[in-house]
């Protein structure tokens, strides 16, 4: 039981939503960002131990138009998409135990 | 290289002790009331205060007048008879030997010399000073700083008779045992968030301090009871000046919460400095015992709400209903009726319900618009207190008094200022972060200018009293003051009272992050980081600079490990209410960890980026 993390671009997180299936785990960080670091490590961790969540990172600096399209106005934010639907957002660094609930609604 | 560490007293500890020492000086001596035992500033913060002990072999009275510089300024009490004789000395001057004047009930006559040294620069002298001592009596100005200063008491002359040397933020308030409710000196997040409140007498000595899990920020309101109404928030949580709480008086014990969060949506309604993390800031809150309800002041949602008591659900809102949800607005905001002048009030400060059920605020005026478009510049911007009436049956609002209109950008303050009620038609206004920067009159708290920039700043403070319309004073100081309050100095209430003061309430136990990223051993922590490692009794700090944007965490290891996560990134804080507590370099960061919780030996480790680092360091808890 184990899933990658895989950095990927605005473009592929709209493909992946356009699908309308599966569990979207969106973490908006910042490669000068002290939490964003901790919220990386936060994120490995919690992989390990989940087989249906599929984790991706977007450069908060290198995606504007993402950033627009889900009003992030900040990092780092972690979004929960649930059949391409938005369920739930987090702003700021966030505990192991926070974002399993998170990811388990 | 080995960190340094220093054990921190509280100043209640430190008290204690200066305490002890003069009692115990004068009990070897023999001292008289031709020869009194003469302590000045007693306890260590209040450097215009003195003590004077004698015994007389009858009770006798004691009446007081420490002289002014004119008979004008001559502040004189009255003490119950006794044998053993306390006499607090109030009102002296800085670098002057005063004459105080001490007459017992039985006619005998001391005059005392006290010479004191000159106030630091720190203590602002006015540039302005115009009233009467027929209109100001012996009341003092006393003022808190939020640039660089040091809060202080003013004579009608202008002439500083109190001063603190403690950094005291925010609030000052008497309370009705005559004692001043103000902020502690003591951070525990930025950028000015502090421990809580002490409970202090004009001597200096401090008898309480109310410590909180999250800190305490900006205003409190004492109750009939007794009990303290505490602006706070729950800081894990990530947002900030969004909770105010109950503390019991005696105890310290939060006895009541109100999270506005439960009242209010986040994200709408914002005023020009809002953003996530402080999207209300709340920087007042008045409770009225006719309506059961307390009424806050929320500079980020240029809004003054009002809210039940007991449920903590919204009753109204004062504001400008432009961009706020139309439900909201039909339900919850007033309709401004009457043919006088009428301005909505825009990152207000200071509100208060007024024995009629009007309310006032300090008007702040920052932005003054909700629609970025129509933001007004500084220069051409104002600040004034106005006071509105409201009719809650009806919804409607009617501006019936304001001060500063007509004053322009002259008056104007971004942030911080209070106004006061004193009767009908007598009023304090305070404009006190008024500033320029290279001329212009600022946009932002003048406290934000760092650096190189600080050099091209301009504080000013103008603090204004009217009765009917006519100015009866006027203060102004070249610094920033957060508020303004007219005290008297001696108060029959006050009484000093010896013995240590407490610690009350609870600091909590200090979050703590479940999650050690991987790292190598680093060695002993690099000179780079200039850590510091202060131990407190009830709490440890550590001090540091790091870049922006590194990964910290500190490690207390032990027969378990405890790990916190340290910030690193400074939040572009767009309501720097106070700025006495930051520091030159702005790669500095101070963590606070309570000791509740914590319990045996532990060697303190950090980790930065991937690296995890000794200090060299061990605390026994």
């Amino acid at each position: 039981m184990a899933v990658t993390i895989r950095e990927i671009d605005g473009d592929e997180l709209e493909v992946l939503l356009a699908k309308g299936e599966g569990n979207i785990l969106a973490d908006f960080y910042s490669k000068t960002c002290g939490p964003c670091k901790m919220l990386s490590f936060v994120l490995k961790d919690i992989a390990k131990g989940i087989d249906d969540v599929e984790i991706v990172l977007l450069d908060y600096d290198m995606n504007k138009e993402a950033l627009e399209k889900h009003n992030v106005t900040g990092y780092p934010t972690i979004i929960f998409f649930k059949n391409g639907q938005e369920i739930e957002r987090m702003k700021g660094l966030q505990q192991k135990p926070v974002i399993l609930r998170m990811i388990s609604a | 290289m080995t960190v340094k560490t220093k054990q921190f007293e509280h100043i209640i500890t430190e008290q204690v002790r200066a305490e002890e020492a003069f009692l115990a000086e004068y009990k070897k001596g023999e001292y008289s009331f031709d020869q009194p035992y003469v302590k000045l500033n007693p306890y260590l913060i209040a450097p215009l205060t003195a003590l004077v002990m004698f015994k007389t072999s009858v009770p006798v009275s004691v009446a007081i007048a420490v002289k002014g510089k004119e008979s004008a300024g001559d502040l004189g009490f009255q003490f119950g008879p006794a044998t053993e004789h306390m006499v607090p000395v109030y009102g002296l001057y800085g670098g002057y030997a005063n004459q105080v004047e001490l007459t017992l009930s039985s006619g005998e006559k001391t005059v005392l010399t006290i010479q004191t040294e000159e106030v630091p620069e720190k203590v602002k002298a006015p540039t302005k000073m115009e009233t009467t001592a027929e209109y100001f009596q012996d009341h003092l100005m006393f003022v808190s700083p939020t640039s660089p200063a040091l809060a202080a008491g003013y004579d009608y002359r202008g002439d500083v008779r109190w001063y603190g040397t403690l950094n005291f933020a925010f609030d000052i308030k008497r309370v009705k045992n005559g004692r001043l409710l103000l902020g502690t000196n003591r951070l525990v997040a930025p950028p000015y968030h502090t421990t809580g409140l002490f409970e202090m007498g004009i001597i200096g000595k401090i008898y309480k301090e109310y410590r909180l899990p999250s800190g305490y920020h900006h205003d409190q309101f004492e109750m009939e009871d007794g009990n303290l109404l505490i602006l706070t928030q729950d800081l894990p949580r990530g947002t900030v000046e969004d909770m105010c709480v109950l503390v019991d008086r005696q105890t310290g014990a939060i006895l009541k919460t109100w999270d506005y969060q439960k009242a209010l949506p986040q994200d709408v309604g914002g005023s020009g400095s809002q953003d996530s993390h402080d999207w209300f800031h709340n920087n007042a809150v008045w409770y009225d015992k006719k309506t059961n309800s307390l009424t806050l002041s929320g500079r980020h949602q240029d809004a003054v709400i009002n809210i039940d008591y007991e449920t903590g659900s919204l009753n109204w809102v004062i504001g400008d209903p432009e961009g706020w949800p139309q439900e909201l607005v039909d339900k919850y905001f007033f309709k401004p009726v009457g043919t006088g002048d009428f301005d909505w009030q825009y990152e207000q400060h200071a509100c208060v319900v007024l024995p009629d059920g009007d309310i006032m605020c300090f008007d702040n005026g920052h932005w003054r618009s909700k629609v970025k478009e129509k933001y007004v510049p500084a220069k051409d911007n104002f600040s004034r207190g106005v006071r509105y009436r409201i009719d809650t049956d009806k919804m409607e609002i009617e501006q019936i008094w304001q001060y500063g209109k007509e004053r322009g950008a002259e008056f104007f303050s971004t942030y911080i200022c209070n106004v006061e009620y004193y009767g009908e038609g007598h009023y304090l206004v305070h404009s006190g972060g008024i500033g320029t920067y290279k001329g212009e009159t600022c946009n932002k708290p003048p406290v934000q200018f760092r650096g190189e920039e600080e050099k091209d700043v301009v504080f000013n403070s103008i603090t204004v009293e009217l009765k009917d319309d006519v100015v009866m004073y006027e203060m102004q100081l070249p610094a920033n003051y957060y508020r303004a309050e007219k005290l008297k100095l001696y108060c029959p209430e006050d009484v000093l009272t010896l013995g240590k003061g407490e610690l009350v309430g609870t600091l909590g136990v200090t979050e703590e992050f479940s999650t050690i990223p991987p790292v190598e051993d680093g060695g002993m922590v690099p000179a780079q980081y200039h850590v510091k490692f202060g131990i407190e009794e009830d709490r440890m700090i550590l001090k540091a600079t790091f870049e922006k944007g590194q990964l910290v965490m500190l490690l207390l290891e032990g027969a378990e490990t405890h790990s916190y996560f340290v910030p690193t990134t400074k939040r572009p804080f767009l309501a720097m209410c106070v700025g006495t507590f930051q520091e030159s370099d702005e790669r500095a960061v101070e963590f606070p960890v309570s000791k509740e919780g914590l319990k045996g030996e532990f060697k303190v480790a950090l980790i930065v980026d991937e690296y995890k680092y000794d200090t060299g360091i061990t605390v026994q808890i």
